[in-house]
């Protein structure tokens, strides 16, 4: 019950933390984001650079530098997002600049390249920074629309009383299948030894199991007519596992943009330093 | 003798309860029926999977009933004897027996090892619900990736400078993954030889370094009279000057300020007009001493064209010596005698309804200009020098050799027959048919001896004063020369060839001139009905380079050259533009 009580706060407070970076301040950063788009686009459109816009120009290296010293900032969030504060410059400030400014990116540091994109050093650090905006465009995404599917899923159980529940459902089938022929209680035997946490990247993502021995058991002890406790068991296992399951979807979601945000944000900064060098180097 | 149970489980919290029972018994049956002595609930075993039979005190058979065996020590067999007194464990599913003696007895120790399901496995369940080893992990693929960035495009590009000049095809493939974009057409062939203008690591490209290969690129004036000519920067473009300095930038004037690279294949980005008139709009007011006028956008701040004709500069509508008489009224008329004559010369001449500029002025092989008019093909199409027919066949003077022809002359009066033409007659349009034309000309002044012949040649009213003006000088007589520029303004480029699209009369005004002094040359008020300034919105936005040449030569202008095969046109920039 106390567990329970928490996993609802913690709902709550998750919630409203969704709700609040995005809306933080009444859009504070998205104004100033769109503000700083806007000055970069006119900016581009106005300075007087000869003989093309690009990286090389006074108003190229200007908004590289605004770009380079705003990644840097963005990819602090790992380093403050470790202390907890309140006030001006709260986490969720924070996390909402980051998101915004973040956005604000794909103007600045596009019109920095002036379009001239091409398979170098360069362009690697533009397209690493594009992949990492992206799958940060998907996790906003994801904490916008997951959490709800995630809760409504898993009914106010936790993740503990889940496979807890998995486990008291195997013992009773274990404690049912005893009578069984050989061939039957192999069958249960395959469905207690599957491990529902098995499987790739890609089976987690998909929710997809072919396969799946519990099912198997259950078309199995159907056909031979086995007996109904056994049966009524197996579904009920099944029915446990399809939650289980959606859940580890949805947290696979959830989770599977920062493998891609967090490794190509450090591949940018590398990036990032490999084209500063080389554009001082062959100055 | 005997065997011991001992059946060893295990409460929730982990504590052992050990249970004991004695069997009397030579046989024991394992299985998972109930009525076994060694009843193991594990789906894994058989109902009635194997017995134990004790063979004396210390030796018992293991013996699996059906198909199914079991393991001892680890090796799957289906019957086994074993010495008590030794020990061994035998495996049935998740369970073990250890067998052992204990006084007379033999005892069985059962203890389930696995757990009844996989969900009962112990597992760290944060880590079992997260994507931890699904995917590499997020540190190790992130210094993974920045390890494998920094040694592509940094160490190694770094290195093969350090190799020097001399490379292999991978090494300059490495390094050229730092080039920001293609090289332009012209520079194609150093696309993968980052050194041989970038010299020195974290020095920017240096004049020396176009130098190299451009050796005789002329200045466009000594470097100190153009320190002194550029134009006081703005606040702004010195702050931006200060700041390209203190990176290390070279300064104003550098070949690279103009000659910008890296913007992709095709032509070299052209210059932008204010490269010039940053310096020339104003020039005057800091070089005092300039023979320059100011000039800035073409279409609002040029000088009139100041052409030159001989050595000296013209004005535009002035009276030029050209040392001919020649009116383009009385030739270019479309109903005169000389339009008559052109007529009846058709079939000989590629002649039209009337002269056209065409049929005297010939292009330059380049097209850009026109070829001096020449006597024998081009007046001489009606201008006959004939003085003579030998059996039929006509002879000419020498033109241009006064001394060869009147020794030509004097050599043939022993006998021909003179033309009119030239002691004063004149051919008329419909007389000069096929060398009738000769014979009827061919006659009085060879009756009167050469020397008479030769006078009337060269009289005010003979055929040599016809076009040019004669002096008498000691016996024979000096022809003033005749002036024929290929190119009146050696500053500026003009080329025929790229305003082939318009008439000669759209700009020339021969029709109505009645003298060879007249200098039809147009002026700036006529290119402005198509040109403009760079930014103008003319038909023909014109910038500085169209005509003038910043590294001074008598060349055309330079120009981008066209790539071969490979053309990126910027069609807004060029348009009306012809390129050579």
């Amino acid at each position: 019950m106390r567990d329970r009580d928490l996993d609802r706060r913690g709902r709550v407070r998750e919630a409203a933390m969704h709700e609040g970076f995005l809306r933080h301040r009444n859009f504070r950063w998205l104004k100033i984001a769109t503000a700083l788009s806007l000055a970069a686009i006119a900016g581009y459109g106005f300075a007087d650079v000869t003989p093309r816009p690009n990286g090389g120009s006074w108003y190229g290296y200007t908004l590289g530098t605004v770009a380079v010293l705003l990644i840097l900032w963005l990819t602090l969030l790992g380093v403050r997002k470790r202390w907890m504060t309140r006030g001006r410059w709260s986490l969720k400030a924070w996390t909402s600049a980051h998101v915004y400014l973040g956005l604000s990116l794909i103007v600045t540091a596009t019109l920095h390249t002036g379009f001239q994109l091409g398979w170098n050093v360069h362009t690697l650090a533009w397209a690493l920074m594009m992949l990492v905006i992206l799958s940060g465009i998907w996790g906003i995404v994801a904490y916008a629309a997951l959490p709800k599917a995630l809760s409504s899923n898993r009914e106010e159980l936790t993740q503990t009383q889940m496979l807890e529940g998995l486990r008291a459902i195997d013992r009773q089938l274990h404690e049912a299948a005893q009578p069984l022929a050989p061939s039957q209680a192999a069958l249960v035997q395959k469905s207690l030894e599957q491990n529902v946490f098995a499987g790739g990247l890609f089976r987690r993502l998909s929710g997809r199991h072919r396969g799946c021995a519990t099912a198997k058991a259950l078309r199995g002890i159907r056909r031979e007519g086995g007996q109904e406790k056994v049966q009524s068991l197996l579904e009920r296992k099944s029915g446990m596992l399809a939650r289980l399951r959606r859940h580890l979807q949805l947290k696979a979601m959830l989770e599977v943009w920062l493998y891609v945000h967090v490794p190509a944000t450090f591949a940018l900064i590398a990036a990032l330093t490999a084209h500063i060098v080389s554009v001082f180097f062959f100055w | 003798m005997a065997f011991l149970i001992r059946s060893v489980t295990q409460t929730a919290d982990g504590r052992e309860i050990v249970r004991d029972t004695r069997m009397e018994k030579d046989v024991l049956g394992i299985g998972r029926a109930a009525e076994n002595e060694i009843s193991l609930p594990d789906l894994s075993v058989d109902p009635r999977h194997a017995r134990i039979e004790m063979r004396d005190g210390r030796r018992v058979a293991v013996i699996a009933n059906g198909t199914l065996g079991f393991e001892v020590d680890g090796r799957s067999t289906r019957n086994t004897v074993i010495d008590s007194a030794k020990g061994a464990e035998l495996g049935f599913g998740g369970h073990r027996i250890t067998v052992a003696h204990d006084g007379d007895d033999v005892t069985l120790t059962i203890k389930r090892v696995d757990a009844v399901s996989d969900a009962e496995e112990d597992r760290d369940e944060a880590a079992a619900f997260s994507l931890e080893g699904k995917l590499p992990g997020r540190r190790l693929t992130a210094w993974a990736l920045v390890a494998a960035v920094l040694i592509g495009f940094l160490a190694i590009p770094v290195w093969t400078f350090m190799q020097g000049p001399e490379k292999t095809i991978y090494e300059r493939q490495a390094q050229h993954s730092w080039s920001s974009g293609p090289l332009s057409a012209a520079h194609h062939s150093l696309e993968n030889n980052c050194e041989s203008c970038h010299t020195q690591a974290f020095v920017s490209v240096r004049d020396e370094a176009c130098a190299s290969c451009h050796k005789d690129v002329h200045n466009h004036a000594p470097p100190d009279r153009i320190a002194g000519a550029r134009a006081k920067p703005t606040a702004w473009k010195s702050l931006l000057q200060t700041v390209a300095r203190t990176f290390g930038k070279p300064g104003p004037g550098a070949c690279v300020d103009c000659h910008t690279e890296h913007e992709g294949a095709g032509r070299m980005a052209e210059t932008k007009q204010a490269f010039c008139t940053d310096c020339h709009a104003t020039l005057r007011q800091r070089l005092a001493d300039t023979k320059l006028p100011d000039a800035g956008d073409f279409g609002t701040a040029h000088p009139q064209f100041r052409p030159t004709y001989g050595q000296t500069r013209v004005a535009m509508a002035t009276q030029i010596p050209s040392g001919l008489k020649f009116p383009h009224d009385l030739h270019l008329n479309t109903s005169g005698g000389v339009a008559r004559m052109a007529q009846t010369l058709r079939g000989r001449y590629p002649f039209g309804e009337a002269l056209d500029c065409k049929d005297c002025h010939k292009p330059s092989a380049d097209g850009v200009r026109f070829r001096p008019v020449e006597m024998e093909s081009s007046c001489g199409m009606c201008h006959s020098l004939a003085y003579d027919n030998v059996g039929g066949t006509v002879r000419t003077l020498r033109h241009g050799d006064v001394a060869q022809a009147i020794a030509d002359l004097r050599a043939s009066t022993h006998r021909a027959s003179r033309p009119p033409a030239l002691d004063g007659g004149r051919r008329r349009p419909g007389q000069y048919a096929q060398r009738q034309v000769y014979s009827a000309y061919f006659g009085p002044a060879a009756q009167r001896g050469s020397d008479y012949a030769v006078r009337a040649l060269f009289s005010q009213s003979g055929a040599c004063a016809e076009c040019h003006t004669l002096t008498p000088a000691g016996g024979s007589w000096t022809v003033a020369p005749v002036v024929q520029p290929g190119r009146y303004l050696m500053h500026g480029w003009f080329d025929h060839r790229a305003h082939q699209t318009e008439t000669c009369a759209s700009c020339h005004k021969a029709g109505a001139s009645g003298s060879a002094a007249d200098l039809l040359l147009p002026g700036i008020e006529t290119c402005r009905t198509c040109h403009g300034g760079e930014a103008s919105k003319a038909e023909v936005p014109s910038g500085c380079a169209m005509c003038h040449s910043y590294h001074a030569d008598d060349g055309a202008p330079w120009v981008p050259s066209r790539p071969v095969g490979r053309i990126r046109e910027d069609a807004a920039s060029n348009r009306g533009r012809e390129r050579r």
